[in-house]
Formats: C-alpha cells, structure tokens, sequence
C-alpha cells in the first residue's frame, strides 16, 4: 500500500522537482528567482494545445510550446530584466511576479475556463508496479530532471559561458569591468530558462492539468524544493523535490492527515530551514 | 531650533544642529491629512466607493507593517497577508463568543497576530534577503492549506466556530460606528493611529537601532544594539498592525473566506507595499488605494478581470522600474524639489 | 423604388414576424421600450477558479429581448453585473453598489461563489430579493431571501449517487471533494447521510483546491474499494481525476459520477473516449441541446442577443429562467408602482413557475426559512463526445431537506 502512493508520490515528486530545478538554474545564472516561471511555461502549454487540436502533428506543438516560452523569457530578461539588475534580489524577483501576472491575464482572457487535457504519446505506456500504474510520461519526467541537472551543472562548471553566468550572478559591476558581456550572458541564462520552461511547461500541463492559475502558482511549493537545495545545488534541489512528492503522496494513507497534505512541501521547508539554522550555514543564512 | 558651533578645522565650518520636536511633525500631519480626507470623502462618496476605501484603509494598515520591515531593517516578509488573516480569524471568534466591545477583539487580534508574527519572525534572527522573504512565502503557503480547510468562525460552537446548518451570523461593528460612514471614518482613524505607532517607533530609539541594524548588524552589536530585541519587535509591530488591519477587513464585510488568503495575496501585498513606498507613511496609504481602490475602479468600470490582472502586472513592473522609492518617494521627492526652489528664491 | 421599397417593407416585416414566433420574452410586441428605467442588479463569480459568468450573460440577454419587446409594461430593464472575483470583500462592495448606491428592486442572475455568505444579511436588512441563476455554497440554500433556480451541490452529488445505486446497483461510494466546509464538506455529507439511512457504505475523500496530485487522490479512493466514485469538483479537477483514473486503468472496475460541474458540452471531448458510455453526471436543468420549446427559447434568445463568448452552460439555462421569472412577475404589476417592496413581495409570492427546463415547477417560498426548489433532477452519460440523458426527472432524497419536503407538503405543491 505504501509503496504504490511511493510510487504515485514520484508523479508529482517531478513536478516539483522540474519547477524547482527551473527556479534555481535561472538564480544561479542571473540572481532572479523568477516567479514567473510557472507562467510562462502554462503560455507554452496553451499554445501547443491549440496547435495540436487545430490537426497540427505533435512536433509542431511541441516546438510552439518552447519557442513561445523561450520568446517570452527573453523578452523579459533582455528587455525589463536590465532595469531591475541594480535592485536587490527580493525586488528584481517582484518583478517578475508583474510578468506572471501579465501572463495569467492574458491566458484567462485568450483561453477561458474551458476544461482541456494536454496529451503526450508517452501517457499510453506504462508500467505495472506495486499495484499503481508508473506512465512512461513521468518516466520522462524524471529523466528529464536528471537531465537537466546534470546538463546545467555540466555548462555552469565546465563551459566558458557557465562561469561567465556564476561570476554575473555574483557582481555584476565587477563582471562588467572584467569584460564579461553581460547583456549577451544574461540573455543566455533567459533562453535556457526559456526553453526549460517550456519543456516544464508541456509536462506540467499533462502531469496536473492545464489551468493557468494552478501552472502559474506552482512555483510557491517549488520554492520548497529550491529552500532544501539552499538555492544552489542543483542535486538536492531536485532530491527535495521527488522527496517532498513522495512525502506528499504518502500522506494520503492517513485520513485526518490527508485533506492538509497540500502542505508538505511547505512544511518539509519550514523544519529543514530550523534544522539549517540551528547548524548556522553563514553562506546560505546570509545571501 | 539651537544651532551650536563648533571649533573648526580652518576654512571649513561645522554645524550641528541637535533634534527637536519638529521632527514629531508627522504625527500631526498624519491625523490631520488621513481622518480629514477620509470625513471630506464620507461626506460625497457613494454606498460602492465607502467599502472598497474602508477595505484600503484596513490594507494600508497591514502594507505599513510590510512597509516598516523592509523599509527600515531591509528584511521581507511574504507572511504579511497571511497575518491580517489571522487577526481576522481571532476578531471573530471572539466577537461571536463573547460580546466584548468592538475594541477589545481590535487590541487581542493585534496582540496574537503579533506573537504569530513573533514566531515568524524567529527565522530572521539569522536569515537576510530573499532567504527570509522564501521561507515566510512557505508560512504563508501553509497558512492558505490550514484556513481553506478550517475556514473562518460565523457563529458556529467548537473551538473553530463554525456554524453548518445555520445561517451564518456576522460580526458586529463597534457601537460608535455601525453605518458605513461611520465604520470608513473608524478605519481611518485606526490607520492613522497606526501610522502614527510606526512613525513613533521611526523617530525614536527603536528606529535608530533599526537604523543601525540594517547599517550592519556587527556595527550595531558594537554599538550595544540588542539584536534579538530589536528585530523581535520589528516583527511583532508588523504582525500587530497585520492583525488590526484583519479585525477592520472582519467587521467591514462582517464575515471572511478562507479562499481569500492564498500565498499569492501576500505577494501581491509586498509587491505594492515597495510600488506604494516603504520610506514614507504616505506609501503604505498608497499600497491600500493601489490594491483596492484601483481594483474597485477596473472592476466599476467593468474591465475584464483577467486584463484588469495583466494591467496591474504591467503596472507594478512599470513602477519598479521608474520609482524606486515608490509613488511616495515621488511624491515627497517633488515635495522637496517645489520647496528647496521657494527656499532658494528667498534672498 | 416604389415596389422595391414596398418589397423590403413586407420582407422586413415578414421577419419580424417569423422572429416573434421563434423567440418569446416580455410582453412580445416588437416595440422598444423607453419608459423610466426599472434598476435589477445582479453579482457574479466570474474571475478565479472558474468562470460562472454565463448565469448573468443569459439573463443580459434575456432582458435585451424584453426591453426589445415592449419592456415592462413600456419600462425598459437596467441591468448591471458585477464580477466578485471569488472575493466576498469584493461582493460586498458590488452589493453596496448595487443595493445602496444604484437602488435596485431586486437581483436576478447572480451565480456566485463568495456573496451569498457576505451579503445574505444584508439582502434582508435591505428587503431586496435575490432570484439567482446558480447558488453553489450552502449559504445560498439557507439564506430567507436568497432563491437559486439550481438544485445545489448536494443535491446534484446526492442524485448521481441515488442513480448509481439504482441504475447499477453501487452500494459502497466513495465521495472526492473540495476541502471547503459549506461547498465540499456539505456535498459530500449528503451522500454519507443518505448512505447511512439506507445502509449504504460511504467515504469521503477532500482534497485542496490548489492539490496538484490526482493520482494519489485516486489511489487513495480505489484502495477503499467502492462500487462508485463521486465527485463535487469543478470540471478541471474532474477532467484531471479522471485523466488519472484512466491511467490507473480503473475504468472498468470503478463507477464514475459527479454532480451537475460535470455538465458541460466540452467536457466529453476534454476526457477522450476511454471514458464513452462510463462518465455520468447530474443534471440541474434540462440538457443543453434538448427541442424542448423553453428550452430552444433559451437557446433562441442567447444566439440573438447574446455575445458568442458568453458560454450556452448550465449557468446560462438557470439564468435565463431567472431572468424570465423575473420578467414575467413584474410584468403583473403595476408600472407606476414597481419598487423594492413591491417586488419583494410579488417574487416571494411567486409558487409555480413553469419551463421545461426544470423538472417541475419552481417555488419561491414565501414564509420559508430557506429556499431549495429544484430538486427534481436528470442525470446523462457520455456518450461519443456528447451527453446523453439517461434517466427521467427522479426526485432527490435527502434527509436534509425534510424542512423543504414539509413546507411542499402543507402548501400543496408535492413533487
């Protein structure tokens, strides 16, 4: 019985994990927590749905999620990102809460309340375990969070252009007067927050649903993640993440606990920040 | 105002001028502008008009305890929505179980709201920045399960006074001030004593360790600044004006949803309270006109809700980028501007 | 010119006369009406989780046509709505407005999920009647001046269980709702009273709204091993549950129901046909694409005067018949004498209001403490990317509404 809601848990373990492995490959690039992760990944989403009920074949529903997400992303980071980049962290993140909030207008206008399901050809497979069902959808899911992981870190410690990011994100006046092209790099990180979104986007939509204001205001219980991984590593961020799903799913054995267990991620927050404080990581503690 | 001079270095001269009670001015300015705007506008404005500005007045209240911990000690809390919810909830659950005056419920929903706040801010005891601003966007994330689940008391028996098969009662307004006239005035006056509370707090020993905290905390501790005191009461401010804001919110409707507190509002919240301006207190009334008063406007002027949401992301970008001190740094910077050309023409 | 003007003239005129046949509302005389206006109000939920909006548009409509068709008694309508987005603080000021500021004699259409708590006091303080096209929370349906049109959650979740049990012999239920005490809690508590009384088996399983997990929710619900599993959701949390029921591959071995959020013509398409002939769902009003001529009035009036975003739901059919009932109440009158008391008084009094869009006749109530009228309910299949109904009108039986069976029995209007 536990271990097929384990099982279940590592459904919506990768959704936490994928917006949380989102949320923090763009702060390591650039210093923005970007709130509108969420956001523009739903935007993507709806525009593939569309593409793909108008008779359009898959791919090409697929490719419109990512370039409308990357569209976006780069419009906000190449072109209202540089205002904010003298302010500090909380603010330059505030901002792009304006940005979700423009972008969930504008789907509920554009897109309504009609109840749609975003399909994936990897919804049909799935294996047997434990006696729940583990779709080849949430298969990907989770290799593409170990993918993207291992990718990121990959570019950010070995390539030129990771370490140009890391020092951006560090100083940016210092990196300037370095010779760091800071448009350029930070338009890099937007582009890869971009695209990841909009992969995130397509997967989020099928494993929740695809309803703006839930796609957009996931990024809150994925904050929970991000907290766990310290806003730094990739590794734990994404471990947190299936954690905090698995956690989540269990609780629905209990009965007087299950109604509440929309909660874990923030709890499973709150008491690792306790027990974090208590062993007083200055360099966490003090960003 | 004495001026003393000291002796100088040659060719310079130094002046010095010791504070004075002119710099408690605000606290007659405060009163005087808010509970004297609020009676111009009782006296013209319409039944819709009445509520959506109490509802302002009560977020003002709530946005000048955001206002005060950013502003003056450079910490965020995202929580700060989730605060005024608690108060809410105590102020009805008290007016419904005993009939104590209007007051009393204003005074104990501030009061727990400020030990919640106390508590939440225990992580900033050694957390700064976005850090903290994340893990009290996770109280405020916990705080939207918990009151969906529970909801609001109306009446009801139990410890969570919810009533199921009656019509759900509502809470009573204080006997001075049971039109909605009366109760808007009310709310401005309780706004403007809260303002004044934090202008107090601005102008006196508190802001000046506030002031020295967020210099650095090790300046401050070799200045013989308690830290832990200090922040602590920061946050208890904050959560205190959260909570009588809440009890306002409370009797102005006469009744709360807990649907009506997601994490989102807490967000929303800080975001306007930087738009609206964390140096002055004329930001926090700003914050309270942005995030009701113009809302009510889009949604009298019957603007589709999801483009009334886009238009007020685009203006809340547009606002950090050009005003970094807020609407209210704008104002008082042109304040000053107008009068530094009047002092500078006087020969 | 002359013939061709003449031609035109009886070309029009045929028209008209061909509409005034098809359509019918208000007095029906093709005459624009422009007498002094008579002020109604009415609030709806229309931004946030969903979109309930459709109850006013359908009322708009209808009173468009009225005001088309002579008005009332020469007085045309003006009908304002205001949008709370889900917010009771913003149903108050919309009230304020309304009531207060713009002196309306009653409120027709409103489908809300946050005024009937926040404003139900205040209705009655003010005397002012509330003829709603939807009331979703418990709050509509115990309030002394608050009428909905539509049965209510409980009712429609309570039904497509009755009809389960009776169509497929379920005993043992399980009911998935949202964790909210007077919407979800109240629901599924129906099932769980009237399981009890009949010696059923019945769980309830509530979720948040902001849950993104459907698949341990379903888990959850197949591990208690039910005949049938029942939902009081909105339609994106259905299609999401059932998306996941069907890749739980529980299909075949678990009824599915819902309460009337279910209906809704998009919905069958948005599911996909694993689930053709396996979905059912209540109905609060009559099926959307029935001939019935009330019906096809309805449907009539919304492609005239209605915008085409304005969506031809459920929502839509309840507020067009409060937009009739209205209509036709004050249409008895006196025009020189419609205000808030008077029409207050002549919509209690209203006891049978027919349309084949209910399954019987609606009440007000007059002296009731509470007012539940339509419980007489249908319920469909999916069935190839439509609904299809598959039961007659059968009367809802729940033991909560024993006050409302009373009251119908001593003023003679049994169902």
């Amino acid at each position: 019985m536990l271990l097929s809601f384990i099982v279940s848990g590592l459904g919506v373990g990768a959704v936490y994990a994928l917006s949380g492995v989102g949320l923090v490959v763009l702060y390591r690039a650039t210093g923005v927590l970007n709130f509108a992760f969420g956001a523009t990944g739903a935007l993507g989403a709806f525009c593939a749905h569309t593409v793909a009920t108008a008779g359009y074949p898959v791919v090409a529903a697929w490719m419109t999620a990512l370039v409308v997400a990357t569209a976006s992303s780069y419009f906000y980071g190449r072109v209202i990102a540089p205002s904010l980049s003298t302010r500090d962290l909380v603010v330059r993140a505030v901002g792009t809460l304006g940005f979700a909030l423009i972008l969930l207008g504008f789907i509920g206008w554009a897109w309504g309340d009609t109840p749609r399901r975003l399909s994936l050809p990897t919804d049909g497979i799935y294996f047997d375990l434990f006696g729940t069902r583990l779709t080849m959808t949430r298969i990907l899911a989770l290799a593409l969070v170990f993918g993207m992981v291992a990718g990121i870190n990959f570019m950010l410690s070995r390539t030129r252009l990771g370490l140009e990011m890391r020092s951006l994100a560090d100083n940016r006046g210092l990196s300037a007067i370095l010779g760091i092209r800071v448009v350029s790099v930070e338009a890099s990180a937007w582009i890869i927050s971009g695209i990841s979104a909009g992969i995130c986007g397509v997967l989020l939509a099928n494993l929740v649903r695809l309803q703006g204001l839930q796609l957009t205001f996931l990024v809150i219980p994925a904050i929970a993640a991000a907290i766990l991984g310290g806003l730094s590593s990739l590794v734990a961020t994404a471990a947190a993440g299936v954690a905090i799903g698995i956690v989540e799913a269990c609780l629905s054995i209990w009965p007087a606990v299950a109604p509440y267990r929309t909660a874990t991620p923030f709890v499973v927050a709150l008491i690792a920040v306790a027990v974090m404080g208590a062993t007083a990581n200055r360099r966490i503690l003090t960003r | 105002m004495s001026v003393v001079e000291l002796v100088a270095p040659p060719g310079e001269s130094l002046v010095v001028q010791r504070p004075s009670l002119a710099r408690f001015w605000n606290l007659i300015l405060i009163p005087t502008l808010v509970i004297g705007s609020a009676c111009i506008v009782a006296l013209g404005a319409n039944g819709y008009w009445i509520s959506s500005l109490t509802s302002a007045a009560a977020i003002a209240l709530a946005a000048s305890g955001a206002g005060l911990l950013y502003g003056q000690l450079g910490l965020v809390s995202l929580c700060q929505y989730s605060l005024l919810g608690v108060g809410g909830w105590v102020a009805l659950r008290l007016g419904f179980a005993f009939e104590l005056a209007f007051e009393v419920n204003l005074l104990a929903a501030g009061l727990v709201s400020a030990g919640v706040g106390l508590l939440c801010g225990l992580p900033a005891l050694r957390l700064r920045g976005l850090y903290l601003a994340l893990v009290t966007l996770m109280l405020a994330g916990g705080f939207q399960v918990v009151i969906n689940a529970c909801g609001f008391p109306d009446g009801g028996p139990g410890f969570l006074g919810r009533a199921d098969a009656t019509p759900r009662i509502m809470m009573a307004r204080p006997a001075i001030a049971l039109s909605n006239q009366g109760y808007f005035i009310y709310s401005s006056v309780v706004l403007s004593l809260g303002l004044m509370i934090v202008e107090l707090h601005r102008r006196t020993k508190p802001g000046r360790a506030w002031a020295l905290i967020r210099a650095g905390e090790t300046t401050a501790l070799a200045a013989g600044v308690n830290l832990v005191r200090y922040k602590a009461w920061a946050f208890s401010l904050a959560g205190f004006l959260a909570g009588v804001a809440g009890a306002l919110l409370a009797g102005n409707v006469g009744q709360l949803d807990g649907r009506a507190f997601p994490a989102s509002e807490s967000l929303s919240l800080f975001a306007l309270t930087v738009v609206g301006g964390v140096y002055n207190w004329i930001g926090a009334v700003f914050t309270g006109l942005l995030l009701r008063a113009v809302v009510s406007l889009l949604t009298d002027l019957r603007v589709d809700g999801n483009i009334a949401m886009a238009l007020f992301g685009a203006a809340l970008l547009h606002s950090l980028i050009v005003a970094p001190s807020g609407i209210a740094g704008l104002i008082v910077g042109l304040f000053d501007r107008i009068s530094s050309r009047i002092v500078n023409r006087q020969p | 010119m002359l013939v061709t003007c003449t031609a035109a003239a009886i070309w029009l005129s045929a028209g008209s006369g061909v509409q005034a046949q098809t359509i019918r509302c208000g007095m029906n005389n093709g005459q624009k009406a422009t007498g002094v206006p008579i002020n109604i109000g009415g609030i709806v939920s229309k931004t946030g989780p969903d979109d309930f909006s459709a109850s006013a548009g359908a009322a708009e409509a209808y009173f468009k046509c009225v005001n088309q068709n002579g008005g009332i008694n020469g007085r045309p309508i003006n009908y304002s709505v205001g949008d709370d987005r889900w917010n009771p603080e913003t149903a108050t000021q919309l009230r304020a407005k309304l009531v207060d500021d713009q002196k309306v004699v009653a409120m027709v259409g409103s489908s809300s999920f946050a005024e009937c708590a926040a404003n139900a006091k205040a209705y009655e303080a003010s005397n002012v009647v509330v003829i709603a096209g939807v009331g979703v929370p418990r709050e509509c349906f115990t309030s002394k001046n608050y009428a909905p049109l539509n049965a209510g959650p409980r009712l429609s979740t309570v039904a497509a269980a009755q009809h389960l049990n009776e169509r497929d012999g379920a005993k043992s239920f399980v009911c998935i709702s949202l964790n909210i005490p007077n919407f979800g809690a109240w629901a599924c508590d129906g099932i769980d009273v009237w399981a009890k009384a009949n010696g059923l088996k019945s769980t309830t399983i509530l979720i948040d709204p902001g849950s993104s997990d459907a698949n341990s929710t379903i888990l959850q619900a197949a591990a208690l091993k039910p005949d049938a599993i029942v939902f009081c959701l909105s339609k994106s949390v259905i299609v999401s549950l059932l998306v996941a029921a069907e890749q739980q591959g529980i299909v075949d071995k678990i009824k599915f129901g819902s309460g009337a959020a279910a209906y809704a013509s998009d919905l069958p398409a948005a599911i996909g046909p694993a689930w053709n002939k396996k979905f059912l769902t209540n109905m609060e009003f009559q099926a959307i694409d029935s001939t019935a001529p009330d019906n096809k009035n309805w449907l009539a009036i919304m492609d005239k005067y209605a915008d085409a975003s304005v969506s031809r739901d459920t929502f839509s059919q309840g507020g067009y018949l409060a937009a009739r009932l209205a209509t036709e109440t004050l249409l008895k009158l006196d025009p020189a004498k419609i205000d808030r008391d008077t029409v207050s008084d002549a919509l209690r009094k209203v006891s049978k209001f027919e349309s084949d869009i209910l399954c019987t006749s609606w009440y007000f109530g007059a002296d009731a403490a509470r007012h539940n009228a339509n419980s007489v309910l249908r319920t469909s299949i999916v069935d190839e990317n439509a609904w299809k109904v598959v039961s007659p009108c059968t009367k809802v039986v729940d033991p909560e509404l024993a006050d409302i069976r009373a009251y119908e029995q001593k003023s003679g209007m049994d169902r």
